[in-house]
């Protein structure tokens, strides 16, 4: 029988190294503009990496089909495993080894951890998906391109208190996150003459809601608003409604992802986003919807919008840097991006404030048959 | 290339240090714990606060860490050493389940789920270790201060009679060992080297949360000093380099679509540590059976 020995292992090991070098030294020998991405390629945030790359793949299509800039983009991708360590780790490696310009990232935990990296070796950051309050200023090469949670309220209680939903309950995350949007809609809606009746944290790995179901029917409020993440809110909306509870369900924009758009439950849901109205006559827009739906067959998400528009926002500016007659790097694009602040991008213009931070549009949607429509 | 290999060299010694001081419970004193990264947690969150709240002075947060460490794990694991074998194992689950909560929580202390965000550069005596070679050497330092330690003290009487009690705690109690006087020791020495390794590692990541110190760290850390030969003084390092380096190595396999990265790796490593295991059981140090 064949031992394995210590030397196998080394060797083994050392045989994906040695190519994955030679594939570095050629991607720079071709002198690529190096994008990265940073985001949960297995286990069970998965899902959210296929949907954020999926948005970012077709941004580098459209720029290079439109020859935006002299040099071609490359991606890198790399599993956070949605964790800070593995964050560290990814960017470390985009940063040393892919030598990546622009890295797109998505969660809290791995934003945190890979934001000193990108600010030591001044690699910007975009973040699309998460929205914690805490996700804004992190690093002046940490940029935002999702508006903040805060932002989403601010949208949604006068159009609940519109609606009479005067008395919310509120299920969230017991996390930056989850505080913030606690905080943000708690001080809006009494502001506005509303109310929280009951306010239940939850752990992201809680998968049973039942107890916390059953002492919200007690309270009796005109909506249930939950703040979670992933396969988590598909949880929270099936056991809701089957403990019987029939009012509306109120989230925000990370419920725009497929398990929660497919599940029959979730019929009617309320959830706050970004405008994505595919319908407006904007060229950027018009292009992203008519190509994402030609690939997929659907319609294309906030999520894909982001990032989208992140791979964008480096083209725009990378282009103008070109023109200019200036290097591309982590300095340059952010006095950029300060210099122009306004840039046309999918769902319309983004206008970006001192911290790099996003404001664009927001809307209040309904979930009809898988798709959100606006109602406000 | 070489800033990147730095810093998977300085995370195998934080690591490696953390796996040889699991290796005292496991290896030579048989205590099946799978909460270690609570330990690893706790030095984290208390090297994290001297940096933070005191002076990045790398000594006094090493110090702070092993102190909150070591008395916390010998405090909580008191009740627990009662138990035995795989009783000792779940015990250990409820309290990495527990500990995993009041990180979460107590989020004025560890910053909840957010963490500690901004942790300094670590000196020593006012010198800047920034320069990731030097801090490399500083944790490399650490790391052959534990072996010293662990080497010194398992050819000693206490390490004997900690091995005694691993191979038959029956036995060593017939023969008069205070056998809860030397499980508590163990983990007490085990805690401490944890919250070492967890100060390094505050201040190798420059940020903290509970999200590292989970039960899934304390699988890997188990998985280190099992796959690299428990019981042995190389076999955990062995463990941790392999276990560390494996995945970094799978990153340069080229040509894999962005979108199957993620599990293409996870397959290959699976893969690798089940027929790593059913061809070297004893693990990569371990000795053969029949050997011993």
């Amino acid at each position: 029988m064949t031992r394995i020995t210590r030397r196998t292992l080394l060797a083994a090991s050392a045989l994906p190294l040695g190519g994955g070098l030679l594939a570095s030294r050629r991607a720079r020998a071709e002198e690529a503009y190096i994008l990265g991405t940073l985001f949960p390629m297995a286990g069970p945030n998965a899902e959210y990496g296929t949907i954020f790359t999926a948005g970012a793949a077709m941004a580098i299509k459209h720029v290079s089909a439109d020859k935006m800039l002299s040099r071609p983009l490359a991606l890198r991708a790399e599993d956070s495993e949605g964790t800070p360590q593995g964050g560290a780790v990814g960017m470390n490696k985009l940063v040393n080894v892919d030598h990546a310009l622009y890295v797109l990232v998505g969660f809290t935990g791995v934003s945190k951890a890979a934001a000193p990296i990108g600010t030591r070796a001044k690699v910007v950051l975009v973040n699309g998906g998460g929205v914690g309050p805490d996700l804004a200023g992190l690093s002046p090469y940490y940029w935002n391109v999702i508006p903040l949670v805060p932002d989403e309220i601010k949208v949604l209680t006068p159009f609940l208190i519109a609606r009479k939903l005067r008395r919310v309950a509120l299920i969230y995350v017991n996390d930056p996150f989850g505080n913030g949007l606690y905080k943000a809609l708690k001080t809006d809606l009494t502001a506005a003459g509303g109310e929280i009746v009951a306010a239940d944290a939850i752990s992201p790995t809680d998968q049973q809601f039942s107890a916390i179901a059953a002492r919200i029917r007690t309270t009796a409020p005109d909506a249930v608003y939950f703040a979670s993440y992933g396969a988590q809110q598909a949880q929270i909306i099936k056991q809701l409604r089957d403990a019987g509870i029939s009012q509306p369900l109120l989230t925000y924009s990370g419920a725009a992802i497929p398990s929660v758009r497919n599940l029959p439950e979730a019929e009617g849901l309320t959830l706050t986003a970004q405008a994505a109205d595919w319908t407006v006559d904007d060229p950027v827009t018009r292009r992203f919807v008519a190509d994402w739906r030609a690939q997929y067959g659907s319609d294309p998400t906030p999520y894909h919008q982001n990032y989208y528009n992140a791979v964008r926002l480096f083209a725009l500016l990378a282009q103008q840097l070109e023109k200019a007659g200036k290097p591309v790097n982590g300095d340059t694009l952010r006095a950029a991006l300060l210099a122009t602040r306004r840039f046309a991008l999918v769902g319309g213009e983004g206008v970006f404030d001192d911290l790099g931070d996003i404001s664009m549009k927001i809307v209040v949607n309904t979930l009809k048959g898988g798709k959100l429509v606006a109602v406000g | 290339m070489i800033a990147y290999l730095l810093n998977l060299a300085q995370l195998a010694a934080i690591f490696g240090l953390l796996s040889v001081s699991l290796n005292i419970l496991i290896g030579y004193g048989g205590i099946f714990s799978v909460a270690h990264a609570v330990f690893f947690g706790l030095g984290a969150y208390a090297g994290a606060h001297v940096a933070l709240d005191l002076a990045p002075d790398i000594l006094l947060a090493a110090l702070a860490a092993a102190l909150t460490a070591g008395v916390l794990s010998a405090l909580l694991a008191l009740p627990a050493l009662r138990v035995r074998g795989e009783y000792f194992v779940i015990a250990s689950l409820g309290l990495q389940m527990l500990a995993t909560t009041v990180f979460t929580e107590a989020s004025d202390i560890t910053g909840g789920l957010g963490g500690l965000v901004g942790i300094p550069p670590p000196t020593v005596f006012g010198v800047s270790l920034a320069d990731p070679l030097a801090f490399l050497l500083v944790c490399l330092g650490f790391l052959a201060l534990a072996l010293a330690v662990v080497r010194l003290l398992m050819r000693a009487s206490f390490g004997r009679a900690l091995m005694a009690l691993r191979d038959s705690e029956s036995a060593a109690e017939a023969l008069g060992k205070n056998v809860p006087l030397l499980k508590t020791l163990a983990v007490l020495l085990g805690g401490a080297f944890a919250g070492v390794a967890g100060a390094l590692f505050a201040f190798q990541e420059a940020f903290v949360n509970v999200e590292s110190f989970t039960l899934d760290q304390s699988v890997l850390i188990m998985a280190m000093v099992i796959i690299g030969g428990a019981g042995t003084l190389a076999g955990p390092l062995l463990g941790t380099v392999l276990l560390l380096a494996l995945p970094a190595a799978l990153t340069f396999i080229p040509g894999l679509p962005p979108t199957d990265i993620g599990a293409v790796q996870q397959l290959i490593y699976g893969l690798a540590m089940t027929v790593l295991m059913i061809f070297r059981p004893a693990g990569l140090a371990g000795r053969l059976a029949g050997r011993r």
